[in-house]
């Protein structure tokens, strides 16, 4: 599609713009080259061993990103594809984090492997979930997205873990491009060229694949193999990157579309140029935060100030992604309860024994425990509020993602991707860096923030009368943004990094009274009204024509709808942290089960909500005891072998 | 976390929680059952002290007094090392997530906390009195607080003659470190790998930045500092102190020291050319006085190996 619309956006290659951009980045490295710090007798050294290697790591690192990008978005035929947005970065990361932490044997050995496995398994799993949408853009993207959360939190519960230890893992998600030689830049290099090469030979098919399937297939061309092909090397070459430097973020994204702005239009001129685009940005961010930096410490990690640039141009490539995924309607599940209120009670029933099973069955240094009488009165303040506080939690989750689903009649569409929490986490990020400690201050914090990102999703939105496409976009892209930030206050360590990564990991344990108290009442405060709007969530997701022939008043439905999704999010997410994925999976379990009028979805998805969180906070204290599994992450462990699944046997496209 | 004292004292107690919780509706006690727990007078010497954070549970095994319950001591173990931990102990998990269960079952009559943890102090001070205290501050030396601390501790736990043996016998030990050492020597950088191109540089607001200076040795490092060591740097920070020694401070990641012998910056800066680098064994970075003499002690002896070997 990079061809069809290309032609609207430049009107034609002038040489000389790109030209002098190249000219002015370069000018910029020099002057970077020429300003690096002076240490007497370690000139020659200084110079020919860290500042060019340097150079020359970002130009090489940019190049590859930008192929790497440009690939995946020829191949997905996604405009906003990138080892980024598919979570190829974030698994490659994960995979070396893990390895550092459990096979250190294994990273001695060869760094690059272990990140060439965490980035393929990233893609295998991103694809294998969009699978049945046929790699619509916006369901690959946001796969991706929530892949990126997920390796996020594991390795955010890593540091926790082995804090000392793994100290390079602070630098995790903003990767650093300092050179001490030539080593990263001979092995990028290497790889560049093969695949530039690669690239060059796949030109041709990736064209003909411009056209549909069966065209292609019948112009003698292995559409599988190709596309198998062009994935593998943007995998590789990304996770080659991931190895030698880190993440850095949405360099993929934007070298192509830079390369179609400067009048790049066939696949093959996107394939040449997006590398030089890549190259030349790259340079420029590292350039800059050196130059900006001080006493010769960066400004900011290059990658997380590259993944700055994401979300802007995700709203700026929004334009461009449109048609590509028709969101399907979710059809009625084959299954259908007769007697869905009856269910319903059991269900409840079910949750209730659940909860008091969690109350009383604990671990001690002996064994498992029944506590009874005295004991459980004793450890009720303990385990009430958690139990409470999770519950709450699950609920807001359960109904923000079944209100999402049906918003934007995407089933892969969660409360962890639209930004609202991670809008939250730059608040809270903000009131830590302030000196705030307690409860009630650090929720207000996360309060401003998650509204920030609403309000600037919803601005973004309302110009498409908060068409879903544009309003999932508009929340990944603030999301995108937010983590960038949220990487940045990470990378600079110290008490606020740490209170960041505790609330990152998703733990429960510093709930108290207060935040069960505050789950409940704005649970209470903001289902209920859910409930007298599921006539909206039953017609939105027959489209917005058929809904306005219906009388229904789209905009404003879908804004309502969208702003209590946002408010439901930010809420849950001040207890059980960014990401549980139970958003994501009640809403489905729901259905599944039988319950297909949109009250009794919701009311059974509330209940199924509420008991997994109870249930991932009860196991994840048990498990490991006495060491505990955040239970944010530990519900989202357990719910992505469940999503692959549900995926498996047809789940949520076609049942 | 900004308040000027250095030692912040704040004894929690349960009530005032409860009676917020309390007003806050009725369903307060199927919620937390809140009025259970009875105030204890916090001016009665404890004998049961619990903790989360390393530097007082360094401080408490140092006073010969450990304590009933304490976080992660499979890496305690590991990585401070010394002193070391008495089987008893109950293990309460991660510092970021402590077991709070666990911690109730171990029964203690204080808890031991620092502002690192004073997101948790809620939820503590309802299950004993929670003495906290600000240890380490960006731009502070904490060696002061540290001392101040080992001084409260003791006065709570009524051994406040073991403190006074404890600290001048530190004193007497730094001294015997300095007499070893003797005048006239290098600047010492003590930095911790991160991976092959990054360390952290331990600071002036470091008990390790700390104990250089008590041994007759100066920092190298006047960089700038976050929260007692710089977050990572690269390694080309370290060029500028060619005169220093290096003393990396354990645990090094595994795949340092191929990455080292592959990196020609590394190679050509003068202390690893004329090796003047030193390994050393790992040492609590956020530790108190105990961890201190550990690292003392470790950087003289391995001075000593390095003079007779025929370095420096």
């Amino acid at each position: 599609m990079g061809d069809a619309t290309a032609g609207r956006l430049a009107p034609a290659p002038t040489p000389l713009t790109p030209t002098l951009i190249a000219l002015a980045v370069l000018a910029v490295a020099a002057a970077t080259v020429a300003t690096r710090p002076v240490v007497p007798g370690l000139e020659a050294v200084m110079l020919w061993q860290v500042t060019l290697p340097r150079a020359a790591v970002a130009l090489l690192a940019g190049a590859a990103l930008g192929l790497s990008g440009a690939l995946l978005q020829r191949v997905l035929r996604n405009p906003i594809a990138d080892p980024s947005t598919l979570g190829i970065a974030a698994g490659a990361q994960l995979a070396l984090t893990l390895g550092l932490a459990f096979a250190p044997g294994l990273i001695a050995a060869g760094r690059e492997g272990v990140a060439l496995a965490g980035g393929a398994g990233a893609a295998g799993l991103v694809l294998a979930l969009c699978w049945r949408r046929g790699f619509d853009p916006v369901t690959v993207v946001l796969s991706g997205m929530m892949i990126s959360l997920l390796a996020g939190a594991v390795s955010a519960t890593l540091i926790l873990a082995r804090g000392d230890y793994v100290l390079s893992l602070f630098i995790w998600g903003a990767g650093a491009l300092d050179q001490q030689g030539w080593d990263s830049a001979a092995s990028l290099g290497t790889r560049l060229a093969a695949g530039l090469l690669a690239a060059l030979l796949l030109a041709r098919p990736l064209a003909l694949l411009g056209l549909d399937d069966a065209g292609a297939r019948s112009l003698g061309l292995g559409v599988a193999a190709t596309r198998l092909a062009a994935i593998a090397v943007a995998v590789w070459l990304a996770a080659t990157v991931t190895a030698e430097v880190g993440i850095i973020g949405f360099v993929g994204l934007a070298a192509p579309a830079f390369a179609r702005l400067a009048g790049a239009r066939t696949s093959r001129q996107i394939l040449m140029m997006a590398p030089l685009a890549g190259a030349l940005l790259l340079s420029l961010t590292d350039s800059l935060v050196q130059l900006a930096g001080s006493g010769g410490r960066d400004l900011a990690p290059t990658g997380a100030a590259t993944a700055l640039l994401g979300g802007p141009l995700l709203l700026w490539l929004l334009p461009r992604v449109h048609a590509a995924g028709r969101p399907a309607p979710q059809h009625a599940s084959g299954r259908r309860l007769r007697r869905p209120v009856l269910a319903l009670g059991g269900l409840a029933a079910g949750t209730l024994v659940l909860a008091l099973l969690a109350l009383t069955l604990g671990r001690t240094a002996d064994g498992f425990h029944l506590a009874t009488g005295a004991a459980f009165l004793e450890l009720l303040p303990l385990r009430g509020p958690r139990l409470v506080a999770a519950g709450g939690a699950g609920m807001m989750l359960a109904a923000a993602g079944l209100v999402l689903q049906r918003l934007t009649a995407n089933p892969m569409a969660s409360p962890e991707v639209l930004g609202v929490s991670a809008g939250g986490g730059v608040g809270l990020a903000a009131l830590l860096l302030l000196g705030a400690v307690s409860g009630p201050a650090l929720l207000a914090g996360m309060g401003a923030g998650a509204l920030a990102a609403l309000l600037v999703m919803l601005a973004v939105a309302a110009r498409s009368g908060f068409g879903p496409e544009r309003l999932l976009l508009a929340g990944i892209a603030c999301g995108a943004f937010s983590m960038a930030l949220i990487s940045i206050v990470l990378a600079s360590g110290g008490m606020t990094a740490y209170a960041l990564l505790v609330w990152m990991s998703g733990s429960t344990n510093r709930v108290g009274p207060f935040e069960a108290w505050i789950a409940v009442a704005a649970a209470a405060l903001l289902v209920t009204p859910l409930f007298a709007l599921t006539r909206w969530m039953t017609l939105l997701p027959l489209g917005g024509t058929a809904s306005r022939g219906l009388g229904l008043p789209v905009p404003r439905a879908r804004l309502v709808l969208a702003v209590m999704a946002a408010l439901l999010t930010a809420m849950a997410s001040f207890v059980v942290g960014p990401l549980s994925l139970v958003g994501l999976m009640a809403p489905h379990l729901a259905r599944l089960s039988g319950f297909t009028h949109a009250r009794h979805q919701l009311a059974a998805a509330l209940v199924l909500g509420a008991a997994l969180l109870i249930l991932a906070d009860w196991l994840a204290r048990l498990l490991v005891f006495p060491y505990q599994v955040p239970t944010g992450l530990f519900a989202a462990l357990v719910g992505v072998p469940y999503l692959l699944w549900l995926l498996q046997r047809g789940g949520p496209q076609r049942s | 976390m900004c308040r000027p004292p250095s030692r912040q004292r704040r004894v929690s107690r349960a009530p005032a929680i409860s009676r917020r919780a309390l007003l806050a509706g009725g369903l307060a006690s199927g919620i937390a059952g809140l009025s259970s727990m009875p105030a204890r007078a916090a001016s009665t010497p404890a004998s049961r002290a619990a903790t989360l954070d390393w530097a007082l549970l360094e401080t408490l095994l140092a006073l010969g007094h450990p304590p009933v319950a304490a976080t992660e001591l499979v890496q305690f173990r590991a990585i401070a090392v010394e002193p070391p931990v008495p089987d008893g102990v109950a293990d309460l998990g991660l510092r970021g997530l402590p077991n709070l269960e666990t911690l109730l079952l171990a029964r203690p009559d204080v808890i031991f906390n620092s502002s690192f943890y004073a997101a948790l102090e809620p939820r503590l001070s309802r299950i004993a009195p929670v003495e906290s205290f600000t240890l380490y501050q960006p731009g502070r030396p904490p060696y002061a607080p540290m001392v101040e601390m080992t001084g409260a501790v003791a006065a709570r736990l009524d051994l406040a003659g073991r403190a006074e043996a404890f600290l001048a016998a530190a004193t007497t030990r730094f001294a015997a470190l300095t007499a070893r050492l003797g005048a006239g020597n290098r600047p010492v950088l003590a930095v911790n790998f991160g991976d092959a191109r990054h360390v952290r540089v331990f600071g002036f607001d470091s008990m390790i930045g700390e104990a250089m200076p008590r041994i007759g040795l100066a920092n190298g490092w006047d960089g700038p500092t976050s929260y007692s060591a710089a977050a990572p740097v690269g390694l080309e920070a370290l060029a500028p102190h060619g005169e220093a020694w290096i003393a990396s401070v354990g645990p090094v990641p595994p795949d340092v020291a191929t990455g080292l012998a592959r990196n020609p910056f590394w190679q050509a800066l003068p202390a690893v050319k004329a090796g003047r680098v030193l390994w050393l064994d790992p040492v609590d970075p956020f530790g108190a006085l105990p961890s201190a003499l550990r690292f003392a002690r470790l950087l003289t002896e391995a001075l000593e190996r390095a003079r007779t070997v025929g370095g420096g």
